[in-house]
């Protein structure tokens, strides 16, 4: 029965203009959303290296300044901002702490639209107020972006459920079912192979559309054979999922009507209602702590921090006693005052700040616990994760940048402390940023959904085995 | 080679066919008559195995239906009332498919023979379905159950809507396979068709077998009356 | 005639269980999302009143300080939940909620909800606007997409022909029997909402008028979708096909076209990166008067033009102290290079927003769901309007403290403290959002485009089942 299957569903597909529309519109799909990310992650490259380049130009500014005050020249700029003072080197010469796109970045936008690439973080300022959100019109994040991952995870199912709701329906609709099952065959079996049959055809074009588009772009898959694969496995899992599932509801539900209308429902609730509900849940569970009362509770602490600088200075020094002895002239300044009172605050602050990311990670660990009721959140998740924009990365992001702040700090606290200037022997000293990516794998994920395809499959045969045939043959 | 033991289906309360008993030999062509709801189309049901009897039993080949799905399925043939096929694929291509997937390979020029014999005209042959008129569709049936070598075949009203030529030829089709020794069942309203092919012929009403005749036994009107004073038509036969 | 097809198409979709089934679902699912949001909203608007008053007390009880460091110090705007954002969530999710006030500088609101959430959050949520938006588009397609395609396959086409119908009654029949369920849901859905809001105590400025223009933009929405279904079914002659179509253009309406316009709005028209924004403000702000140095050549000529104001020679004869009429000066600088700046970023939305508009030709989703989210004050412009009044309200207390300072200490003096109770002579920020009337003006090209739609989908509706 299969070769036949094989060859005639094929030819059917062909006449009926199935494979040619499909082709169409996968490439214009995949092409579209391709090149939308591509011009994303452009703008996010362009953005970096035009902020790394201000930074160069910048420096040798300073470099030019710092030489004519070693040499004692006169200088025409402000006071507070001549690079022999530390603290003006830190504020007003900040590095780009920057997060370079992944090699697939334009595979998904995920949260890339909502938070920034590149901060600069000063020596003065708090590391909580440094602003990780990028400024795009709420508009575009609420409307999302055409991106490869909304062509996969939103299109693509209603494209199979297109291609395959009524595979049976049509059938016994047109009365070549009752001749079918005259004859000595399986009619699960048969439904499964041209299921099966439909998935192959249509796993090749979205294959050779995807590496058609990509190659058009100039992207090179096989350069990154690692992400293309997990993709690819990705891809492939989901489209088995809802074939599966369209094999369920063939042989489960009665008319074309009806499948197409209870796929669609399957569609709604997996890839709408699902995550929405999940979010909502994960929120009321775990809720963040208000931003508003954090500003309260920030301003009062902070209130109270500066009445007692002094005293707060002084324990600093106390704590800190190299700073004590190896300055001679133990000059004070505002910046000691406000430095000391700045590692106070975010001390004190810290616990606050902790009961953020600790919520953050308790939604993010519910929804990991629940996100297999979807696969579209398995999918959605994945492909964020190999395109580096998902919230664990930008969080990865965001941690990194305050260690850097942290050690930028840090690297000109002996010269605050010790009143010492900052001179050019010391720029090639100072601290550089350098992102590391989050490393991922989706070998679970991909597992993750077959066993949710191979599930559907097996309520798919156990709902036939159960119910009498009666329905689906008698006229 | 169909024989129906006490087959009885009932719906509830409902009794859509009550104890029938049936025997149609090899070479025979047995025509079922009666009303709609009268229980052809569920004895058809029942011997190709779509739905299960309350009681009693189903032979095809001596096999029971019930126990042996897809065995039976290999003698028989069946052509439904409103035979639709494939309408992007060719008459050939049709053919083959439903041989192929039965499990019979059949060369390109094997099958046009048997479509040939089958009655479709030569021309007809590489054209898409859906081009056919429902005579050439019920050729291509035909076509499906020489090609099976079926033992068997199952007709659902198969003259209804062909206009008097095809009803003819089809007629003619069905004698041939007689002679071959095929046994066919073949539930119809069509008197006249039945009285034309038939060696058997039952009138059933509320699922059981009211009348049988022999086929050369009985006249035109002689069977139209019968037939309409079973169905309680007794002032319009006086 | 017309009477009779829709009570016939009435009974048809009441005797049919997917009807009822999809019915059922949707006031379900309606109701969740009432629930969750009536929830929702309580809360934020909790903490708003907290943070509000707690705020105003931070900065009254400051003590004796220099209004300088006062005004470094700063303090906070709040942006309020309005009682629609219960039907309507809009941007909100998006938009900041608390701005700095502070002296200099023009601060983002920030902390926005979504930023504080994992990615889930962008796949929508379960609200209101969800329903209304998505699902009874849907539920539309569901009940009518085969009003006329399933009297072709029951050939009960030609039957009624041969009873000598009228097209246009026969449609209208039809359109009314499609149009009456949605009617329903959508008044019980408006009631409800109307009636939750007008009993909720601290609800401040809800007003039915609003609710109402909101109902019957929805409304208005909800015809564009009956007539293109029923225009689709009118011209398929399968079922499936037509269902097919239907739900092509709801993806597209409903999902492709508002990513694909915000992909291209993005693309024609971007907006400078946080980073580089702050860059261009500053370099502009270099350009004028720097109010913390006193050496700088602008300085010099400030100088000059109000020694010579005054007749006097020195800064110490003036009657106020020029470094507290230094701070103004270079505040109001500042305040005007925002205004550019921030204008550039409003013209470039405005350019945004015309790529949507366009893109409305293909998708009556986006003006319904603009106008929607303006009327219930959670949209784009209404973020603006805020960030503004609180930019104008900074500008106003900079000067409220500046003048103190000028005023009651000489030249030099920068150890004047104002007094402990100065503080509370700062008004209270106010905001109200704009009026039904001013929101519905700004909007006259969305409500232009619904418009169009309507008349267009009636007008093709009517063209071609004349001659079915």
């Amino acid at each position: 029965m299969f070769s036949y299957n094989f060859k005639y569903e094929l030819k059917q597909l062909l006449r009926s203009r199935w494979i040619q529309l499909l082709s169409i519109v996968l490439l214009l799909l995949f092409g579209f959303s391709t090149f939308n990310g591509i011009q994303k992650v452009e703008k996010r490259k362009k953005d970096i290296t035009t902020a790394q380049e201000e930074v160069k130009e910048n420096d040798a500014m300073m470099l030019k300044l710092l030489d004519s005050v070693e040499r004692g020249l006169e200088v025409s700029a402000s006071p507070w901002t001549i690079p022999t003072s530390p603290m003006a080197v830190g504020n007003y010469h900040p590095r780009v702490a920057a997060m370079e796109p992944q090699s697939m970045a334009f595979m998904a936008t995920g949260q890339a639209d909502l938070f920034t690439h590149y901060v600069k973080p000063t020596v003065s300022g708090d590391d909580f107020a440094l602003n990780f959100t990028e400024m795009t019109s709420p508009v575009q994040l609420l409307f999302g972006s055409f991106d490869l991952a909304f062509v996969i995870v939103y299109l693509l199912p209603l494209l199979i459920i297109a291609f395959s709701y009524n595979v049976l329906s049509s059938e016994k609709e047109s009365g070549s079912l009752r001749l079918l099952a005259a004859q000595p065959i399986g009619i699960q079996n048969w439904v499964l192979q041209k299921l099966g049959l439909r998935f192959f055809w249509l796993a090749v074009l979205v294959l050779i559309a995807l590496t058609v588009v990509f190659l058009v772009h100039g992207i090179n898959p096989f350069a990154q054979a690692a992400v293309y694969f997990g993709l690819l496995g990705i891809v492939l899992t989901y489209m088995l999922f809802w074939f599966a599932l369209a094999f369920l509801i063939n042989l489960w539900v009665g008319s074309s009507a009806k499948n197409a209308v209870a796929l669609l429902g399957l569609w709604v609730v997996f890839v709408l209602l699902v995550p929405s509900v999940l979010n909502q849940m994960g929120n009321t569970l775990y809720p963040m702590p208000s931003r508003t009362l954090m500003i309260n509770e920030m301003r009062s602490l902070k209130a109270e921090v500066t009445a007692r600088q002094d005293e707060i200075l002084d324990n600093y020094l106390r704590d800190h006693p190299e700073y004590a002895l190896n300055d001679t002239t133990q000059t004070r300044s505002f910046w000691h005052r406000y430095m000391a009172s700045q590692s106070l605050i975010k001390k004190e602050l810290s616990p606050v700040v902790d009961a953020y990311e600790e919520q953050l990670q308790k939604q993010q660990d519910w929804v990991g616990r629940f996100k297999w009721i979807s696969p579209a959140i398995i999918a959605q998740e994945s492909l964020n994760q190999m395109a580096g924009t998902s919230t664990q990365d930008y969080e990865s992001f965001r941690k990194q940048v305050i260690g850097f702040a942290a050690s930028w700090r840090e690297h000109f606290m002996p010269f605050l402390y010790n009143n010492q200037s900052f001179s050019q022997q010391d720029y090639p000293n100072l601290p550089k940023f350098v992102y590391t990516n989050t490393k991922t794998s989706v070998q679970n994920r991909v597992l993750l959904i077959l066993g949710l395809s191979v599930l559907v499959y097996l309520i798919g045969i156990l709902m036939y085995k159960r119910q009498t045939k009666n329905n689906l043959l008698a006229t | 080679m169909i024989i129906t033991n006490n087959l009885t289906k009932k719906y509830g309360e409902q009794i859509a066919l009550d104890h029938l008993n049936l025997n149609v030999k090899e070479g025979e062509i047995y025509c079922l008559l009666g009303a709609n709801g009268a229980g052809k189309t569920t004895t058809i049901n029942l011997l190709l195995g779509f739905i299960t009897p309350t009681s009693g039993s189903a032979f095809i080949n001596q096999l029971d239906v019930q126990e042996n799905p897809k065995a039976t399925k290999r003698f028989l043939a069946y052509i439904p009332e409103n035979l639709m096929l494939y309408p992007n694929l060719t008459a050939v291509e049709n053919l083959d498919y439903f041989s192929g997937i039965a499990g019979k390979t059949l060369s390109r020029s094997d099958l046009k023979i048997v479509l040939e014999e089958a009655g479709l005209q030569s021309e007809a042959f590489e054209n898409r379905i859906s081009t056919f008129s429902k005579g050439m569709r019920q050729k291509v049936g035909i076509a499906i159950a020489l090609a099976k070598e079926a033992k068997v075949l199952l007709l659902d009203e198969p003259t209804s809507g062909l206009d008097p030529k095809a009803s003819n030829e089809f007629g003619v089709v069905l004698q041939k396979l007689r002679e071959k020794g095929v046994a066919t069942l073949m539930a119809t309203h069509d008197l006249f068709r039945a009285k034309e092919v038939a060696t058997q012929i039952g009138i059933m009403k509320d699922g059981q077998l009211k009348q049988q005749f022999a086929g050369h036994d009985i006249t035109l009107p002689e069977l139209e009356k019968a037939y309409l004073s079973t169905m309680d038509y007794k002032e319009l036969v006086s | 005639m017309i009477s009779k097809t829709f009570v016939k198409e009435t009974k048809e979709l009441l005797r049919e269980g997917r009807v009822r089934i999809a019915v059922v679902i949707v006031l379900l699912l309606t109701g969740v999302a009432v629930w969750i949001s009536a929830r929702h909203y309580q809360n934020v608007n909790e903490q708003y009143e907290v943070a509000k008053t707690t705020e105003r007390a931070v900065w009254d009880n400051q003590g004796e300080k220099n209004p300088h460091s006062a005004a470094h110090y700063g303090t906070y705007a709040f942006k309020p939940k309005y009682p629609l954002s219960l039907v309507d969530q809009g941007v909100d999710k998006f938009a900041g909620t608390s701005i700095f006030l502070e002296a200099h500088n023009r601060n983002e609101a920030q902390f926005s909800a979504a930023a504080d959430q994992t990615a889930l959050a962008r796949f929508g949520d379960l609200t209101p606007d969800f329903i209304l938006l998505f699902i009874i588009p849907l539920l539309i397609i569901l009940l009518g997409y085969n009003s006329f395609t399933k009297e072709r396959e029951m050939g009960t086409l030609t039957l009624l022909k041969s009873q000598g119908i009228s097209n246009w009654k026969w449609l209208l029949g039809k359109w009314m029997a499609l149009f009456l369920p949605v009617l329903v849901i959508t008044t019980v859905l408006f009631l409800v909402a109307g009636l939750l809001l007008g009993n909720l105590s601290d609800f401040g400025v809800f007003s039915w008028s609003s609710l109402l223009m909101m109902y019957l933009v929805y409304l208005g929405y909800y015809i564009i979708f009956i007539n293109i279904v029923l225009l689709i079914s009118s011209k398929m002659k399968k079922s499936g096909i037509s269902l097919v179509v239907s739900l092509c253009i709801w993806i597209i309406a409903c999902l492709a076209a508002p990513k694909a316009a915000s992909n291209i709005a993005e693309n024609k028209h971007p907006y400078p990166t946080r980073q580089e924004f702050a860059a261009n403000v500053l370099k502009d702000k270099k350009q004028g008067l720097d109010g913390h140095n006193p050496w700088s050549k602008e300085t010099k000529l400030l100088e000059e033009e109000v020694l010579r104001e005054y007749g006097v020679d020195s800064l110490h004869q003036l009657p106020f102290n020029f470094d507290g009429y230094r701070m103004q000066k270079s505040e109001e600088h500042e305040a005007e290079v925002y205004v550019k700046h921030y204008n550039y970023l409003k013209d470039q939305y405005a350019q945004q927003a015309k790529v949507y508009r366009g893109l409305a030709a293909i998708s009556p989703y986006l003006p319904t769901r603009f106008l929607s989210m303006a009327i219930a004050n959670t949209d784009y412009a209404t973020h603006w309007d805020f960030a503004d009044a609180a930019e104008e309200y900074r500008v106003a207390t900079q000067k409220f403290l500046n003048d103190n300072f000028a005023v009651n200490s000489e030249y030099g003096n920068w150890s004047y403290q104002a007094d402990a109770d100065f503080w509370k002579g700062l008004p209270v920020f106010e905001y109200d959002p704009p009026e039904l009337k001013t929101t519905l003006e700004s909007n006259a090209s969305n409500l232009m485009v619904m418009g169009g739609w309507l008349l267009g989908s009636f007008g093709l509706l009517l063209f071609t089942t004349k001659n079915f």
